[in-house]
């Protein structure tokens, strides 16, 4: 990439994120934008959440499926991805272990926990796939059991942490901790879907399941946005943020538009047959709709002004 | 064992901002950090509108957010009601700081530690001797913490916080209307607990449930 294309690529990015500046006089008076955990160093934050979010969705998927290279791409990506993001946002990894010493202080501290037991489980879960002379305990039900319950805690890790924060209406709404959930299968199947069709595997079942999660996805996010809008002042600022304000183009397009209309329609596209190469396709769309959405919904986030 | 409060009396406040001068002077505070703030606003409209001023602060609230969202514990509550920070513990994850419906937390990093009041000229020695014995950490957060060491000391020399000066916080002190009282919530026979009483001293947003130990008269 030049200079120049680079110039232009983060100045459309800075147009797109832009936010008017609340004078400092009006700090705290009028809703105030939370800027901590989105801005500078905190946007290592978000990509966090995402890796670890949708490396444990892929991981819950192929615990279905049965897919061995899900499970070893899902458990590299929460804890490679996921994992050195968030040392690079607290800056010290030898501070981090601080964080494990107090399990029972925060959300935060709990799901550092879970993600610590499921490389640990995840480890021993995926061995046998790295070496073949040990037996699959992948198949071994209660593990999987197990497993999954850690991937839904871990895929939820993320949002609860957020939606305990009650001074941000719109991270404490009701509905965002079934969206994460959603969100994290949903994407998560998609990536075990390209790779189940590159490997040859008859995804005709997968893909209506794809669609399940696909629809539930939808309705879940449109519950949000309705659920929040209604819920307080605040909560409706957000979400006029979101819609109408200085996020609203990237709201349309990035989420809109790539994250829901154009998977809409590659999976009509697809309805009876399905095509690797489509569904290609809609798992890019998918992965930067979700992305956005996760950008967007941290960045409209606004306290309550105090007086 | 008493749980320190404060009471302002907003009506009284003429927004001169000697409280948060007096806050930075005291802890040493590097540029653009505010332990103490004024908020100034309306209400109503014309031509019934009123000026409302209101100086903020760490609420120091029984039910703290920012305890509550600390994954190391360094952020912990005394039990004189008294939130402080541990830097020590502190891991820089800034879930305090996020967590705080009153937004009085700052993350104290590397741009803030260089910053000097006179950009280019150097440090003062006023910032280098804060640097000496008030040292801050770099990737931690920090707070009002009600001046915890004038209290303390105070204590230990027999004094009473609130009635004497050199036990009060510096924000009380330094206040040229007296709008700030401070003193023992838990003692009904205290000025802060007779000024709640008789003025209906309000809480600032209290429906976050945090209890804050900050009251306002207005």
């Amino acid at each position: 990439m030049t200079a120049a294309t680079h110039n232009n690529s983060s100045g459309f990015w800075r147009r797109l994120t832009r936010k008017k500046q609340l004078p400092e006089y009006e700090w705290m008076i009028k809703p105030t934008q939370q800027e901590e955990w989105i801005e500078g160093p905190g946007v290592y934050l978000w990509l966090a959440f995402f890796f670890s979010e949708i490396g444990a969705g892929i991981y819950f998927v192929s615990l279905f499926s049965n897919f061995r290279a899900g499970f070893i791409i899902g458990w590299l990506m929460t804890l490679v991805l996921g994992g050195l993001i968030h040392m690079r946002y607290l800056g010290n990894p030898g501070r981090v272990l601080r964080i494990f010493a107090k399990p029972g202080t925060s959300e935060l501290a709990r799901g550092m926990w879970v993600i610590l037991i499921f490389a640990v489980l995840g480890f021993f879960q995926i061995l046998p796939a790295l070496f073949s002379g040990l037996p699959w305990t992948g198949f071994n039900f209660m593990y999987k059991i197990i497993m999954g319950i850690i991937c839904l805690l871990l895929i939820m890790h993320g949002f609860a942490t957020m939606n305990v924060v009650r001074a941000l209406p719109s991270w404490s709404s009701t509905m965002i901790l079934p969206l994460s959930i959603i969100s994290g299968i949903w994407v998560g199947s998609q990536f075990v879907e390209f790779f189940m069709g590159l490997a040859g595997a008859n995804l005709a079942v997968f893909e209506m399941w794809s669609r399940v999660f696909f629809f539930v996805y939808l309705c879940f996010f449109l519950l949000y946005i309705w659920g929040t809008y209604h819920q307080s002042d605040t909560a409706h600022f957000s979400m006029q943020e979101l819609v109408k304000g200085d996020y609203a183009q990237l709201f349309y397009v990035g989420v809109v538009v790539i994250g829901l209309a154009v998977p809409l329609l590659l999976t009509l596209i697809m309805w009876g047959q399905t095509n690797t190469f489509l569904i290609f396709v809609r798992l890019v769309f998918v992965f930067v709709g979700d992305l956005l959405l996760r950008y967007t919904l941290m960045k409209s986030a606004y306290y309550t002004p105090l007086i | 064992m008493p749980r320190w409060g404060m009471v302002v009396d907003v009506k009284r406040c003429i927004a001169c901002w000697s409280c948060a001068i007096s806050c930075k002077e005291e802890h040493f505070l590097p540029p653009k950090v505010f332990w103490n703030r004024v908020l100034i606003s309306e209400r109503g409209k014309y031509p019934a509108s009123r000026k409302v001023i209101y100086p903020v602060l760490c609420n120091h609230c029984s039910e703290a957010s920012c305890v509550e969202a600390c994954p190391t514990g360094a952020t912990y509550q005394r039990e004189d009601g008294i939130v402080l920070v541990d830097y020590d513990k502190c891991v820089g994850c800034r879930a305090c700081l996020v967590a705080c419906p009153y937004q009085q937390r700052t993350y104290y990093d590397q741009e803030k530690k260089d910053a000097e009041y006179f950009p280019g000229q150097g440090k003062t020695q006023f910032e280098l001797l804060g640097e000496e014995i008030y040292p801050f950490q770099v990737g931690t957060v920090m707070k009002c913490n009600f001046c915890v060491e004038r209290i303390d000391e105070g204590l230990e020399k027999g004094l009473a916080p609130g009635q004497d000066r050199d036990a009060t916080p510096a924000c009380v002190i330094s206040c040229p209307v007296g709008a700030r009282v401070f003193g023992d919530l838990d003692d009904p026979g205290s000025e802060v607990s007779q000024l709640i009483k008789v003025h209906s001293a309000k809480q600032l947003r209290p429906e976050f449930d945090t209890d804050p130990a900050v009251y306002y008269i207005d």
